[in-house]
């Protein structure tokens, strides 16, 4: 798939950063976490890479945008450095940096001709708990709702003002859902993973409010819900999973 | 009624999906004590959106000083927008701080930082979303204190049946001292009303239930105020003023917020005071005298504030930072430094001449959008009623090496119903637009067509008679009479490269008003606010109808109290409360503007007798020598 090229140059040292969100933080927005993390990388002391542009902006690229609303334990940025430091020292450095609600979890060099990370990484495994009370549905007339959408094939949805429609077929991949507390009623653990494309992403809210408005679940509603992203992968031509850190990725020092 | 301190987060978090920027609602950003272990608790509260409060320095500044004080945690409050007020109300969710997520009302200490004048209705929609009670006099033994200050605190009189203390001046020591008067009086078990008796000794602070209003033939019709029979207060309440700023901690800022903020950016306070002595400007009056920090602790506290902050902007902030002694010093080794890193320097405003081209030129950089200039009036006469010392060779001088140095779009600042001004005053605003179009074009040429030309921009703001200045007796120019003037302004203008824009005259009322009413003044803020007012700083929520109305009902014409000019020998509403400057000086300085005689600043010339030095036992401190450019 075609995607943004990486931003660096090849004799920049490429450092990627996982690091997660945590749940009181699910109301940021993108920007604002991208704000947040260049600002911690300057506070880290890292002699990162700047732009040539009027602005000279720092060189860093992020993973795809998180929902809004959504924490989790596995987002990525890749910082282009023009000073190489021990990867576990720029760890340490930026973890000091850094709030802890955004504590970056990894860090490792990797080659700087890989394609920019919102591309490259496709596929996000989502952990949604869902919470209503009084109930009026379960996980398994949730799991019906979701085999109806998945055989309509596609959502209409609004973003802000203007409507739009993603198709299933490519970008949901497959879940599973589960009462909690062996059948409380209205408390589920959807377990998701979707499949990102040039064409859109599949966002968890998104499908789900087009389930609970399919008439199979008799106008039930959650009250809340709980977004993580709990994985993101590369998948390859055949179909294989690779990690953001995967070994064959790594450059070593 | 006094609230439990404990976590109410779980309460909000629901509510954060449905509202516009819920990340004004979560705190945890870098630099924010989540450790508030107390006992004593204060919070302080700016009365608008965490965009709009996060960057004021002087909350900054307050909220260090408690941190640091031994047994005192200080937490921060903002008021939460429409949506989420309306939703926390419908569920019941009393308004909580930031750090804590602790109901407002479980503190000991509510501080409110009035910022102009128009946080009126904000600061009761705060309190009863807080669940305090919203006059003092009806608060418990056990309630928060609730207290302010600020820039706006010097009119208080309209807002102070809502305050137990308001604490006059600058307030780095000063909150401190309040907070552990408090707390050791509560700590003996004394009673609310001994406790603020014992705070009326601490110095600069004003406790307004020891104070009656008074009227009679020797005031205005909102009376004066005098000590209460049987209190010991001290008949004026002068302001706490820090001798040496440099002996203050430089860096205030520390909490980077998640979400953009107006002004976001590292700011340094590199000197306060201004003694340039504009006669309608009030911040001019009430921070004398002019306290520099040196050049080195400046330059030290940049660095220090950039890493520690991760900014890439530096704002060197004051009233008039190109004023400083060590001005080009400090911007030239900041440059210097910039230039290796990437970072940003800004300084908020220009000195109208050569001098302050070139600084704004030092730190511009290739970047060149608009450069400002305020000289506030269109005729050197009424530049000289208004004492602002530029003329229009100035202007024209300092517009002419602008263009040289590649600047291309000119912003200047007027202001309307100044005492005095006539129809040929607000002709020459546009004559003067036209002088620096025309020297632009000159410079740098006429364009064939569309961009790349020279334009200026006059942005022209209606005068407001602000307490403590030598203005203070001069009554606002009526609404109607502004809006001619506008329009007069506006055929005038005839090129499409002059831009005129101004301030909405209905939102002048109010301000007038409400910096002009005494204590009676707090009904017709209530009755407004009860009828639905309040952000009247936002545009889209101003509601003027509702306000004259409230007016109405307390038995007010709100544009005739603007409108209202004092005798100069009255006995104002806020003659008990004093900055320093003398009231003498302002009236001869009242006599010297109609006379249109002007006045040096004290800090290029000598003293001119403003009263503040030897009143607070303080001087100017320049770091450099000053001279006028
Ligand atoms: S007392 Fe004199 S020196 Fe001090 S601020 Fe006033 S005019 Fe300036």
């Amino acid at each position: 798939m075609p995607g943004r090229p990486p931003i660096g140059k090849p004799d920049l040292n490429r450092l990627r950063v996982s690091f997660g969100k945590d749940g009181r933080l699910a109301y940021l927005g993108h920007i604002e976490i991208i704000n947040t993390i260049m600002r911690s990388v300057r506070r880290a002391g890292l002699h990162f890479s700047v732009g040539n542009g009027f602005a000279r902006r720092m060189r860093i690229q992020f993973s795809q945008a998180l929902p809004v609303g959504a924490a989790s334990t596995c987002e990525c940025y890749d910082l282009y450095l023009t000073e190489r430091v021990d990867a576990d020292e720029a760890l340490a450095a930026l973890a000091d940096s850094s709030p802890t609600a955004l504590a970056p979890t990894r860090a490792a060099y990797v080659g700087s001709r890989l394609p920019a990370l919102e591309a490259w990484l496709t596929r996000s495994l989502w952990q949604v708990r869902i919470l209503g009370s009084g109930a009026g549905f379960d996980a398994a007339s949730l799991d019906a709702s979701l085999h109806e959408l998945q055989e309509v094939g596609s959502i209409d949805f609004m973003r802000g003002d203007t409507p739009r429609t993603i198709g299933l077929a490519d970008t949901l991949v497959g879940w599973q859902a589960r009462d909690v507390d062996g059948g409380r009623p209205g408390a589920i653990d959807l377990t998701l993973m979707t499949r990102s494309s040039n064409l859109g992403a599949l966002r968890p809210a998104v499908l789900l409010d087009a389930a609970f408005a399919r008439p199979c679940m008799g106008g039930a509603r959650p009250d809340s819900m709980r977004v993580l992203r709990a994985g993101q992968w590369h998948e390859d031509e055949s179909g294989r999973l690779v990690e953001p850190f995967d070994q064959n990725l790594l450059q070593r020092a | 009624m006094r609230l439990a301190r404990e976590d109410r987060f779980d309460e909000l978090e629901p509510l954060l999906g449905k509202v516009t920027h819920p990340a004004r609602y979560l705190d945890h950003e870098w630099g924010a004590m989540e450790d508030q272990p107390g006992p004593f608790h204060v919070c302080m509260i700016y009365a608008d959106t965490y965009e709009v409060g996060q960057p004021n320095l002087g909350i900054a500044i307050l909220y260090n000083e408690l941190n640091r004080a031994e047994g005192i945690s200080c937490e921060r409050a903002y008021l939460p927008w429409v949506d989420m007020s309306a939703l926390m109300r419908e569920r019941g969710v009393p308004l909580l701080s930031l750090e804590t997520s602790s109901p407002v009302a479980s503190f000991d200490i509510v501080g409110f930082t009035l910022a102009h004048e128009l946080v009126a209705s904000n600061v009761i929609e705060t309190l009863d979303l807080a669940g305090i009670a919203i006059r003092a006099d009806e608060r418990d033994e056990e309630d928060p204190l609730v207290i302010a200050g600020g820039p706006s605190a010097w009119n208080c009189e309209p807002l102070v049946p809502m305050f137990d203390a308001v604490l006059l001046g600058d307030g780095e020591q000063e909150i401190v001292d309040v907070a552990r008067c408090v707390r050791d009086a509560r700590a003996e078990g004394l009673p609310r009303a001994q406790i603020l008796r014992r705070l009326s000794k601490v110095d600069g602070v004003y406790i307004p239930s020891l104070y009656d209003v008074v009227c009679d033939e020797s005031s205005t019709r909102w009376g004066y105020a005098v000590p209460r029979p049987g209190t010991d207060v001290p008949e004026v309440v002068y302001k706490r003023c820090i001798p040496d700023l440099a002996a203050t901690e430089p860096v205030a800022q520390r909490i980077i917020p998640y979400m953009g903020i107006v002004q976001d950016r590292f700011a340094l306070e590199v000197l306060r005071g201004c003694a340039r002595g504009c006669r309608f400007c009030q911040a001019g009056m009430t921070y004398r005298p002019v306290r520099e920090r040196p050049a080195e602790q400046v330059i030290d506290a940049v660095g220090e504030g950039l890493s520690a902050t991760g900014y890439d902007e530096c704002s060197l902030s004051s009233l008039s930072t190109t004023d400083h002694s060590q001005c080009a010093e400090i911007l030239t080794q900041l440059n210097e430094r910039a230039r290796q890193t990437g970072v940003r320097i800004s300084i908020p405003s220009q000195r109208l001449d050569s001098f302050g081209v070139d600084m704004a030129a030092a730190v511009s950089g290739s970047r060149k959008g608009g450069l400002t200039f305020a000289p506030e009036a269109g005729t050197q006469r009424l530049r000289d009623v208004i004492n602002k010392n530029v003329t229009d060779e100035d202007l024209e001088r300092a517009a002419r090496n602008a263009f040289e140095q590649g600047w291309r779009r000119m912003k200047l600042y007027y202001m309307m119903g100044l005492p005095t001004e006539t129809d040929e005053d607000i002709l020459a605003i546009t004559a003067a637009a036209r002088r620096v179009l025309e020297i632009g074009r000159e410079v740098c040429g006429r364009p064939r067509k569309g961009k790349g030309g020279v334009s200026v921009s006059i942005s022209v703001a209606v005068f407001v008679p602000k307490c403590y200045t030598p203005f203070q007796w001069a009554g606002q120019l009526q609404r109607d009479e502004v809006r001619r003037r506008q329009q007069l302004l506006l055929n005038s203008a005839q090129d499409r490269d002059i831009r005129i824009s101004y301030h909405d005259s209905d939102v002048s009322v109010i301000e007038g008003a409400l910096s002009k009413m005494g204590r009676a003044g707090f009904d017709v803020i209530y009755g407004a606010w009860r009828r639905g007012c309040r952000f009247d700083a936002w545009s889209d929520q101003f509601r003027y109808d509702l306000w004259l109305e409230a007016g109405r009902a307390a038995g007010y014409d709100l544009e005739e109290v603007a409108a209202e000019a004092f005798p100069l020998d009255a006995r104002l509403p806020w003659d008990h409360t004093s900055p320093g400057v003398g009231k003498g000086f302002l009236q001869r300085e009242w006599r010297r503007a109609m006379g249109g005689v002007t006045t040096p600043d004290c800090t290029m010339t000598s003293c001119t007798g403003c009263g503040v030095c030897p009143t607070l036992g303080v001087s100017n401190m320049i770091a450099g020598d000053r001279h006028a450019g």
